[in-house]
C-alpha cells in the first residue's frame, strides 16, 4: 500500500470519528460565533456612544444663567444649556455631571465697568469621559470672550485680526469611524483563536487521548509509515480548525449586513473577496496551528497536561494580533516573515479596506510554509520514535 | 515464522531483553512464558514492530523487521499488550479500519470483515459503538482486528488476560483453528495452566533471557521434574511472578 493510500486510511478515519464527536463539533459550530458577535455588540455601544454626543451635543449645565443671557444664548449654539445642580461642586466631584459654569451675580456689572467679568468653569481632569464636555464648555466661554473682545477693538477702531496672529482650526479626525477600525483589529486575533481551538479537540484525541484509552499501541503495529499516522492527524486537526476559520469569516462577513455603515460612519471592508483572500492568506497557518498542537498533544503526558500546554500555547501566537489593535506606528516589514504575526498584519490593513500587498502576502505565506514545513517535521520523528506511545 | 536474534533493549539502566534468541514455527502453538518482568511484552514489542531493538535482529518470514517494518508488520497478525478501542466507532469499523491499513478493501475487505463477526460471534454487538463494551466484548473485537487480513503470523499479548471461562476456552478454541490452518502462533502468558493446556512448544524466559525451550516433555525431562509446574519453577530459579 502506497504512502498516501495508508494516510488517506488514518485522514479518513480520524475525520469520521471527529464527526461522531459532540465536543469537537460543539467547538467548531459555537466558536466561530464569539467573535463577530462580540464586535457587532461593541460596535453598536461605541456607535450609540459617539451618536449621542454627535446628535444631540454636549449637556452644560449653568448656574446662574440669569446673570448673564448673552453668554447662554452663545453657549446655547454650541450645546444644550440646562440648569446646574444645588452644589455644582459636589456633582462634578461625583460625576453626575462632566462641567457646571457658575456665573456670579457680579458678572454684569463687571462686564459694564470693562473689567475681566468672572465664571467659574468646574470640572474633573481626572475623568476620561467628561472630556468632551469639558472641551465644549471651554471652547466657547473662549469663543464668546473672543467675540467681545473684537467688538470691544472694533468699537476702539482696532482691526480685531491685530491681537489674534493665529488662526488654528481644529480637525478631529478620531471619531467615531476610527474607534470602530480599533475594533475590527481584533478580528485577526479572533481568526488565529479560530484556527487553534477549532483543531484542538481532534489533535488532543488522536494523540494524548488514543494514548489515554490505550489504542496507539494496535496503530503502531499497523503497517502504516509513522510519517502518515503523523500527518494524517495533523491534517485531521487542520480541517477543523480550516473550517472552524471558514465559519468565524463567515460570521464576519455578516457584521456589516448587522450594522449597517451608516451606523459606524464608515464603511467595513468585509465583502466576500476580502474574505476569501484572508482565508486563502490564513490557510498555511491554520497547518502550522495544528501540527504545534499535535506535536505539544504528542508530547504531553496526559489529556489534561495536552490541553494546558495547547491552551496556553494558543495564546502565544493570537496576542500580538491583539496588540495590532492598540498600536498606531507601522511595523517594520520584516515582521511579515513571523507567521501568524504577519497574516494579522495584513488582515488588519485588509479590514480598513487596504489593498493587499502582493510581497507582503508572499513573504508571510512563504515563512509561514517552511515553518509548517519544519513543524511537521518534527512531529513525524516524535512519532517515528514512537514518542506519542511511550514517553508517557 | 518468527525469530528473534541476540536481541537487547534497554530502558536507561534497566536491561529488558538481554540478547534473547528463539524461533516461532508455523503450524505449531508456541508459548512465551516467564514470570511478570521477565520481558515478555517487550520481546513481542520488538516482534511487532513498536519497539526498536538496540541490537540483534527480529524477523518475520524472514523479513528483517529493522530492514522493512512494514513488509514484516503485514504478515503479522497483532493482538498487542494494549488493546484500546475506538469509543466513537463501532466494533465492524474497527475492522474495517484495520483492513484497511492492511490494503484491503471493497467487497474483500466487507466479506472478510462479515468472517469475523460470525467466527467470533459478534453479531449482536458488530454494529454498536464500543463504548461500554465488556472486556470479553473488547478482546473480541481486538482479535478480529487482527486478525482481518488473515495474517501467516500471530502474536498475542496475554490474550485471556480479565475473560471469563467461556470467553477464555473461545479464545483457545480460535488459536487452536489458527493452528490447524499452519499459521504461526506465538502468544505470552504467565498463566501455566494456559500454557500446557494449549502450547505445542514453550520458551520460558526470565530476566531478558531465554531460560529453557522446548516441547512440554522436553522442559520436563531436561528439568528432570515430573509436573510441568515444577519443571518451570526449576527453569527460572524462582517461584517468584508465576500463576
Amino acid at each position: 500500500m502506497s504512502w498516501l493510500a495508508s494516510f488517506w486510511v488514518v485522514l479518513s478515519k480520524e475525520l469520521h470519528e471527529g464527526l461522531r464527536d459532540r465536543k469537537a463539533l460543539l467547538t467548531a459550530l459555537f466558536f466561530p460565533a464569539l467573535g463577530p458577535v462580540l464586535v457587532v455588540v461593541m460596535l453598536f455601544l461605541v456607535s450609540d456612544s459617539s451618536r449621542q454626543a454627535d446628535e444631540k451635543g454636549v449637556e452644560i449645565p449653568v448656574a446662574g444663567r440669569e446673570n448673564a443671557p448673552n453668554l447662554v444664548a452663545l453657549l446655547e449654539q454650541g450645546a444644550r444649556v440646562v440648569d446646574a445642580p444645588a452644589d455644582p461642586v459636589e456633582a462634578v466631584r461625583r460625576g453626575d455631571v462632566p462641567v457646571v459654569i457658575v456665573i456670579p451675580p457680579d458678572f454684569a456689572e463687571k462686564l459694564r465697568a470693562g473689567q475681566p467679568a468672572p465664571v467659574r468653569l468646574i470640572l474633573d481632569e481626572s475623568r476620561h469621559q467628561s472630556k468632551p464636555a469639558t472641551a465644549t464648555a471651554e471652547r466657547l466661554l473662549e469663543a464668546w470672550s473672543r467675540q467681545l473682545g473684537a467688538q470691544r477693538l472694533i468699537v476702539r477702531g482696532i482691526h480685531p485680526a491685530v491681537v489674534e496672529p493665529l488662526a488654528v482650526e481644529r480637525e478631529d479626525v478620531s471619531t467615531p469611524a476610527s474607534r470602530a477600525a480599533m475594533l475590527l483589529a481584533t478580528i485577526p486575533f479572533f481568526l488565529v483563536m479560530a484556527m487553534f481551538t477549532g483543531g484542538m479537540p481532534i489533535a488532543i484525541d488522536v494523540t494524548a487521548g488514543e494514548r489515554e484509552r490505550q489504542s496507539l499501541e494496535p496503530l503502531f503495529a499497523a503497517p502504516v509509515p509513522r510519517s502518515s499516522l503523523a500527518l494524517a492527524k495533523i491534517v485531521a486537526s487542520g480541517v477543523f480548525g480550516t473550517a472552524t476559520l471558514g465559519e468565524t469569516l463567515i460570521g464576519f462577513g455578516i457584521v456589516p449586513l448587522v450594522v449597517p455603515a451608516t451606523r459606524i460612519g464608515f464603511s467595513v471592508q468585509l465583502d466576500p473577496a476580502m474574505l476569501f483572500t484572508t482565508f486563502l492568506l490564513c490557510l498555511p497557518i491554520v497547518l502550522v496551528a495544528a501540527a504545534l498542537m499535535v506535536v505539544f498533544a504528542a508530547r504531553a503526558r496526559t489529556f489534561r497536561a495536552a490541553q494546558t500546554s495547547i491552551s496556553l500555547l494558543m495564546l502565544v501566537p493570537s496576542l500580538p494580533g491583539m496588540a495590532l489593535a492598540f498600536q498606531s506606528a507601522r511595523p517594520p516589514p520584516s515582521l511579515y516573515a513571523v507567521p501568524f504575526l504577519g497574516q494579522q498584519m495584513i488582515v488588519n490593513e485588509l479590514v480598513r479596506g487596504t489593498p493587499i500587498v502582493t510581497s507582503q502576502a508572499l513573504v508571510a505565506t512563504g515563512a509561514s510554509l517552511v515553518a509548517a514545513l519544519v513543524v511537521c517535521a518534527f512531529a513525524v520523528r516524535t512519532f517515528e520514535r514512537g514518542q506519542p506511545l511511550f514517553d508517557a | 515464522m518468527i525469530r528473534l536474534e541476540g536481541v537487547s533493549k534497554s530502558f536507561g539502566s534497566v536491561h529488558a531483553l538481554d540478547g534473547i534468541s528463539f524461533a516461532v514455527p508455523d503450524a505449531q502453538i508456541t508459548g512465551l512464558l516467564g514470570p511478570n518482568g521477565a520481558g515478555k511484552t517487550t520481546a513481542l514489542r520488538v516482534v511487532y514492530g513498536v519497539l526498536r531493538p538496540d541490537s540483534g535482529i527480529a524477523s518475520v518470514d524472514g523479513i528483517d523487521l529493522s530492514a522493512d517494518r512494514l513488509a514484516a508488520q503485514r504478515r503479522l497478525g497483532v493482538f498487542p499488550h494494549a488493546q484500546g478501542l475506538y469509543a466513537r466507532l463501532t466494533a465492524r469499523e474497527h475492522i474495517l479500519y484495520f483492513g484497511r491499513m492492511h490494503g484491503l478493501s471493497g467487497d474483500v475487505l466487507r466479506r472478510r470483515a462479515d468472517e469475523l463477526v460470525a467466527a467470533l460471534g459478534m453479531e449482536d454487538i458488530a454494529d454498536r459503538k464500543t463504548e461500554g463494551f465488556s472486556q470479553g466484548q473488547r478482546v473480541k473485537v481486538a482479535l478480529a482486528r487482527s486478525l482481518v487480513h488473515d495474517p501467516r503470523n500471530v502474536v498475542l499479548d496475554e490474550p485471556t488476560n480479565g475473560l471469563d471461562v467461556a470467553a477464555t476456552r473461545q479464545v483457545r478454541t480460535l488459536l487452536r483453528q489458527l493452528r490447524e490452518q499452519g499459521r504461526c502462533i506465538l502468544f505470552s502468558s504467565h498463566v501455566m495452566q494456559e500454557v500446557s493446556a494449549l502450547c505445542d512448544r514453550v520458551v520460558v524466559i526470565a530476566r531478558g533471557t531465554v531460560v529453557a525451550e522446548g516441547t512440554p516433555d522436553d522442559l520436563r525431562r531436561q528439568t528432570g521434574r515430573e509436573s510441568l509446574e515444577d519443571a518451570f519453577v526449576a527453569a527460572i530459579g524462582s517461584e517468584e511472578g508465576l500463576a
